[in-house]
Formats: C-alpha cells, sequence, structure tokens
C-alpha cells in the first residue's frame, strides 16, 4: 500500500466514521424529546417522593414490584459489554471490532442506570450511602452495590481507553466539530500522537480490564440473583438462578446491541462497517445464548415441576395455566422458542429481520423479569391476615409506570449522547486492521 | 334476570354488614360492671402511658382521628361509637379481644385496664361515671404455690396453701398444678398436669436429659389449672441445678452469617475485603497509566 492509498483510505474512514458527529437538527428534536418525556417521569417520581411508595402499586406482600423487574432488566442488559468484548473479544474473533463499542456503550448506560433504578424503590432514597456506611458484609446486598460500582468503573475505562486514540484524530481532523467542545477532546485525548509507548499502555490497560470484567460481569448478574435465591420462597429457592441469571442476560444484551446496530447503520450510514455479515454473525450469537437460556429455563421448570413441593405448585399453576399464564407463555414462545427457530435459517439473520426479532426478545426479556419478580411474592408462605385486596393482588400504578419508564429514557439519553460525540466504531483500531500501520499526527 | 342478580348481592351485602356489625356483642351481665373506684386525674394519667403503650399502634391518638386503616376499622375511642358504650362494654372489649383486637386479660392488669377506661373517658366532657361498686370479697379459693427440689426422690415438689375461711392458711388438695421449664423461646411444659394429694403436694419428675446453664440451672415455674379463672392464685418461681451443664452461646453471639456486621464470618470478611483491595487495585493502575500517557506525548 502507497503513502497516497493509505491517507486516501485513513482520511475515507475518518469521514465516514464521524460525520455524524455534529450538533444538528434531528439530534436536538430527539433530545429535546427525551428530555420532556424525562420531565414528566420525573415529576411522577417527585410525587412518590412527597407522597410515599404508596402511590406504586406495591403493598406488604409484593414490595418488589415492577421497579425490581426493572432492576434485573438493566442488569442484565449491562452484561452484554462483557460477552462482547471480554469472551469473544479475547478468544480472538476479528469481526467484532465495529461492535465492541457499541457493547461498550450499552453496558456502561445500563450499568449506570441500574444503580439509580434501585433509588426508585427506596422510600427514604437519602439513606443510600447506608449500604456503605452500615452494609453488611454477608449481605447479598453490600455484595451487589460493590459489583455494580465495580462494573458501571471497569466498562467506563473500557469505553474510554480506545477513544483516546479517536478523540486525539477527531480533534485534528473533523470540522464538522463545534468550536466549544475542541478543547474537550483535546483534554479528553490525553496528548495521544500514536508513540508506540503509549499505544503499549493503552493496550496493556485494555488487556487488564477485559481479564477483570468476566469475574465482575459475572458476579454482578449472580449476585443479583441471589437477592432472590437466598430466600426459600417457590420460584427463587433454585441453585441455578445464577446461570440461569446470567445466561439471561446475554440474550436480552445481545438483542440491545443488534437492535442499536440496526439504528447506527442507519441513521450514521455505516453500511460499509457494519455489514450483513455482522448481523448474520451477532444473530448467531443471540441464537446460541438463547439456547443455552432455554435449557436453564427448562430446568428452572422442569424440576420443580416433577417434585411439584406444595408451594412451588400453587406458584407453577398460576405460571402455567393460572393468572400469569397468557404473559409466561408468550414470552417463552414469542420470546425465546419462536426467535430461536427463526434464527436457524440465515435469511432471518438479515439486518432488518433479525433487528424485529431482538425487539421482541428484549421487551420478552424485561417481562420474564416481571414474571421472576412479582408473581412469587403473591404467594407467602405466611398470609397475613385481614389485608385489603390489593395487597393480595399486584397492580402497577400509572405513577409507577412512569417511574418505570425513565429508566429506560435515561440510558436511551446516555447511548444518544456517546454515539453522538464519539465514533460509534472504533476509529483508531478499525484504520489498524485496514492495514495503516502509523497515523501522522501533525 | 341481571336485576335479581342484583338484588341477591345487596341482599348479601346488607346481610353481610349487619353480620359483621353485630359480631361482637357484650354479654349484658358484662355490660352493666362499673369501675371498682372512683376514676381521679391521677388514674387517667396512669391510663394514658398504657394507652401510649398498648392501643396507639392502633386506634390512635384520642380525637386525633389518626388510627390505622385496618379491617374492621379500629376507631378513633374518644368518637362517639366508643363514648355511648357503658364503661363494662369498654372493659369486657379491653379484657377479651376480638380478632384483629388483641386480648389484653393477661397484658394489662385488671386495674390497669379501668385506669385506661379513665383515661377514654376524659376526652369526653359529658361523661358522669356510675357510682363506683366496690368489688364483692372473693368467694373461690386463693390458693399459694411454692416449689422445692428433692434430691432424695429426685422430685420437684410443688406444695399448695390456701386460705381458709378462719384466717388461717393450709394445704390446698384437688388443685391441678402444672411445671413449666424455660426455653429460648417461651416456656415447655414438664409432664402431664398433676393434682395436689391432701398435703397439698404434687410432685414432679424432671426429664434428666434438658440443658441447663453453663452450671446446670434450669428455671422452672410451677402455676395452677385454673382455666375459668375461679380461683386466686400465685404461682411459684425457682431455678434448681438439676438439667445438664451445657455451654452454648446464643444464636448471635458467635460469628454467623445471620449475625450482625460486627459479627460477620471471618471468612466472608478476607474475600470480600481482598476481592474489593485486588480489584480496585488494578483499576487504580489503570487510571495511573492513564496519567502516564499524557507525559509520552513528545517522545
Amino acid at each position: 500500500m502507497t503513502m497516497d492509498d493509505n491517507k486516501l483510505t485513513f482520511d475515507k474512514i475518518t469521514s465516514d466514521l464521524t460525520h455524524h458527529i455534529r450538533i444538528n437538527k434531528g439530534f436536538l428534536i430527539w433530545m429535546g424529546f427525551l428530555t420532556i418525556s424525562l420531565l414528566i417521569c420525573l415529576y411522577a417520581y417527585s410525587l412518590q417522593l412527597s407522597k410515599g411508595l404508596g402511590v406504586a402499586g406495591i403493598r406488604d406482600y409484593v414490595t418488589w414490584g415492577m421497579y425490581l423487574a426493572n432492576f434485573v432488566f438493566f442488569v442484565a442488559a449491562s452484561l452484554i459489554g462483557m460477552l462482547i468484548s471480554a469472551v469473544l473479544g479475547l478468544i480472538g474473533m476479528k469481526w467484532l471490532t465495529p461492535i465492541t463499542r457499541i457493547a461498550e456503550t450499552i453496558a456502561v448506560a445500563f450499568a449506570a442506570v441500574a444503580g439509580l433504578v434501585i433509588v426508585s424503590d427506596m422510600g427514604r432514597p437519602e439513606r443510600l450511602a447506608y449500604v456503605f456506611l452500615y452494609g453488611r458484609p454477608q449481605s447479598p446486598i453490600l455484595w451487589d452495590v460493590t459489583v455494580i460500582t465495580t462494573y458501571f468503573v471497569l466498562s467506563l475505562l473500557l469505553l474510554f481507553l480506545p477513544l483516546i486514540a479517536d478523540m486525539a484524530i477527531i480533534h485534528r481532523k473533523v470540522s464538522t466539530l463545534p468550536s466549544w467542545l475542541k478543547p474537550v477532546y483535546k483534554v479528553l485525548s490525553l496528548n495521544f500522537t500514536d508513540h508506540p509507548e503509549q499505544n503499549k499502555i493503552i493496550n496493556r490497560a485494555i488487556r487488564i480490564l477485559l481479564i477483570l470484567l468476566i469475574p465482575a460481569a459475572l458476579s454482578i448478574h449472580t449476585v443479583t440473583s441471589w437477592l432472590f435465591a437466598v430466600t426459600s420462597r417457590a420460584g427463587w429457592d433454585s441453585t441455578i438462578f445464577g446461570p440461569y441469571f446470567v445466561s439471561g442476560a446475554f440474550v436480552a444484551g445481545s438483542a440491545a446491541v443488534i437492535i442499536a446496530m440496526f439504528f447506527f447503520r442507519k441513521n450514521y450510514k455505516l453500511q460499509d462497517y457494519l455489514t450483513d455479515m455482522h448481523f448474520n454473525n451477532m444473530g448467531k450469537v443471540l441464537a446460541t445464548v438463547s439456547l443455552v437460556y432455554l435449557y436453564f429455563n427448562i430446568n428452572e421448570f422442569l424440576v420443580p415441576g416433577y417434585k411439584l413441593k406444595r408451594a412451588d405448585a400453587v406458584h407453577l399453576h398460576e405460571l402455567f395455566v393460572g393468572k400469569d399464564a397468557i404473559l409466561f407463555w408468550i414470552v417463552q414462545i414469542g420470546g425465546l422458542i419462536l426467535p430461536i427457530l427463526f434464527m436457524l435459517f440465515r435469511r432471518f439473520r438479515k439486518p432488518l429481520p433479525i433487528m424485529l426479532i431482538s425487539i421482541a426478545v428484549l421487551m420478552a426479556a424485561w417481562v420474564k423479569r416481571y414474571l421472576i419478580v412479582v408473581p412469587t411474592q403473591e404467594h407467602p408462605f405466611l398470609p397475613i391476615q385481614h389485608v385489603p385486596q390489593n395487597f393480595v393482588h399486584y397492580s402497577p400504578t400509572l405513577i409507577e409506570t412512569l417511574i418505570s419508564i425513565a429508566p429506560f429514557i435515561l440510558v436511551l439519553i446516555i447511548i444518544t449522547l456517546i454515539s453522538k460525540f464519539f465514533p460509534v466504531i472504533p476509529l483508531h483500531e478499525t484504520a489498524r486492521e485496514k492495514g495503516i500501520e502509523h497515523i501522522k499526527f501533525d | 334476570m341481571r336485576f335479581t342478580k342484583l338484588l341477591f348481592i345487596i341482599f348479601i351485602f346488607s346481610f353481610g354488614t349487619r353480620l359483621s356489625a353485630q359480631t361482637w356483642v357484650v354479654p349484658d351481665d358484662q355490660k352493666a360492671i362499673t369501675a371498682p373506684f372512683k376514676f381521679t386525674p391521677e388514674m387517667q394519667k396512669q391510663g394514658e402511658q398504657i394507652y401510649l403503650k398498648n392501643c396507639q399502634s392502633c386506634h390512635g391518638l384520642p380525637g386525633k382521628d389518626n388510627w390505622v386503616k385496618l379491617t374492621p376499622p379500629p376507631g378513633d375511642l374518644a368518637k362517639e361509637k366508643a363514648q355511648i358504650q357503658t364503661d363494662g362494654e369498654l372493659f369486657y372489649r379491653i379484657t377479651a379481644g376480638k380478632v384483629p383486637m388483641p386480648e389484653f386479660r393477661n397484658i394489662i392488669a385488671e386495674d390497669d385496664r379501668w385506669w385506661l377506661i379513665a383515661y377514654i373517658r376524659s376526652f369526653n366532657p359529658k361523661y358522669i361515671q356510675p357510682n363506683p361498686v366496690a368489688k364483692a370479697a372473693f368467694a373461690g379459693r386463693t390458693v399459694t404455690l411454692a416449689m422445692e427440689y428433692s434430691d432424695p426422690m429426685k422430685k420437684i415438689v410443688v406444695t399448695a396453701t390456701e386460705q381458709l375461711k378462719d384466717g388461717k392458711t393450709g394445704p390446698a388438695a384437688s388443685v391441678e398444678i402444672m411445671l413449666f421449664v424455660k426455653r429460648y423461646f417461651g416456656k415447655m411444659q414438664v409432664g402431664d398436669i398433676k393434682t395436689t394429694n391432701t398435703s397439698g403436694k404434687a410432685f414432679f419428675e424432671f426429664p434428666a436429659d434438658l440443658p441447663g446453664n453453663q452450671e446446670g440451672y434450669v428455671d422452672v415455674s410451677a402455676t395452677v389449672n385454673d382455666p375459668k379463672n375461679a380461683m386466686k392464685t400465685t404461682p411459684a418461681q425457682a431455678n434448681f441445678a438439676i438439667g445438664v451443664p451445657t455451654l452454648k452461646p446464643g444464636l448471635t453471639e458467635t460469628r454467623a452469617w445471620w449475625s450482625t456486621r460486627g459479627k460477620a464470618p471471618v471468612w466472608i470478611l478476607l474475600t470480600y475485603t481482598l476481592s474489593v483491595i485486588i480489584v480496585w487495585g488494578f483499576i487504580l493502575y489503570i487510571v495511573y497509566s492513564i496519567l502516564k500517557i499524557r507525559k509520552l506525548s513528545n517522545g
């Protein structure tokens, strides 16, 4: 490759991957819409703050309602950063390069918001710090806040490190960048000049992070599952809750990544970088993790269903043929079995069909969390006597629903901001892979 | 069709509400009972303390209408619904209770229950206390228990004495005695109910395998089995070194999963602390090397 070709290719890559970094009308409208929606939800939250948790449908029986379903879902979706970057990345799958930053962005956004979601379930949120100040080291709740904080910091670093080189390129080469933003990129790029020592440090740091990320990610979702599994209640009293949650998390996360890939490719015109091959491969990843999840589902329901201990019998009856049956079967068939069958065929792993499948899978993933959290609590071992009817059957209120929507808006805001101001696809790394060995920084 | 259904529902509903309103009936003889003494401001003050401890959690403060929303509603005791009742009715309801209202027979002493009523009545300016009727002298038996351990017999001997008509005391025969031993939570009955013999004595064999404290002491108590409250009885309590000496720390006295923060198992503390230190050590190292990138720019 000659010097001229090299320059041309590099300039083209740079312009392809950074042309969207500018403040345009579409961006402002979208952000305005998200902000207004968020404000409406925050108003609902202010009502909860002033009037108490009674404005939500949670009562003495079901104390963990939609808020906790949300929490489990957000923790789950954030796990994808570990699967894509760490597990598949360390194995050496080269096709992943353009997807890693999308996965990391999703991981950072969901992990950051997961911590906030828990606050929505607190009657006295100003006491959050007490978990650290007075937490018991024996309690999975202390482990949970510890690993979530750790995982968030690890993911943030893993998002930031490959960005250093990209920001050095952006603040020199991208002309559409608003002038007031230039100094920000300059500071964040840490005087990166593609010096071999600098690259060495970054590569080593990334490697350490990737290795740390695996136990951290496994812990965050395993510990989240233990919040349920360490109690002896029907539906939660399970020894495979850890892997059941982790495999379910990969399903939700892979679906989220595919949806994000589809919209970035379309809006930021990245067809040359996110090709049909990437969607095809991500489809295979989603199919694989869905199969693993299906396997855990069979274990999780068949074994207690075979023994039918009294409390399990009540719980399973409600899920299979009772009050929650419709939701349960929609989730299991529409969100797991049918998607697996479709994804076996190549034509359904094309961008549009796989994106639609992913939306079904992701929505089912949320409802599945709801079905894990809520029905168990409607059947306590020692029912309270003389309770009002709304203690026995949980039904979420409008305020509660609005408060539960807020985290999704926040995640969209974070993902929008990250993807709008940084290249969605790692710039420096892509250039490297196209054979551009050294980038001239003048 | 729909109309008949509606009628049926109305019928069931009215029947149901009437039923629930009428279920807690106070027997007429109880209604007529009056306090054995004249209420004084002192008693109202004492009654207030008892009220705050036992009643406020459901009924709220009298006159403030801040009772807890339960089914059936506890209601404000300063209001008419409570105040139109006789002292005897109030006394009966406090004494007997009815789910979900607890029974206070054995929780609040008889005089204290009257003080409570004195306090509740202090919120009713129209209330005039009926003339107190001093309690008639108690007609039943008055029995006092004593207890000792007889080493030669290896038995616990409970002796019952009673007040005789002539003012003297003598052995109480044919009194049913129950023996209990204290355990972690509550009491456990030892053996069956025994009846005292003509010399007022009942003999209990004590099981040889029950754990005692470090020195083998167990707390034993004897009470009279008198479900109809026909007697005035005084129970007996004692501790004897007849258990198996056992050194068993309480469930929360050692390091355990379920214990407090300060009593976490050492291995959990180590695992948790080490994991945090190792992972955050690496994170700090990475942050440090990121800062190094800046300095390498001119190389």
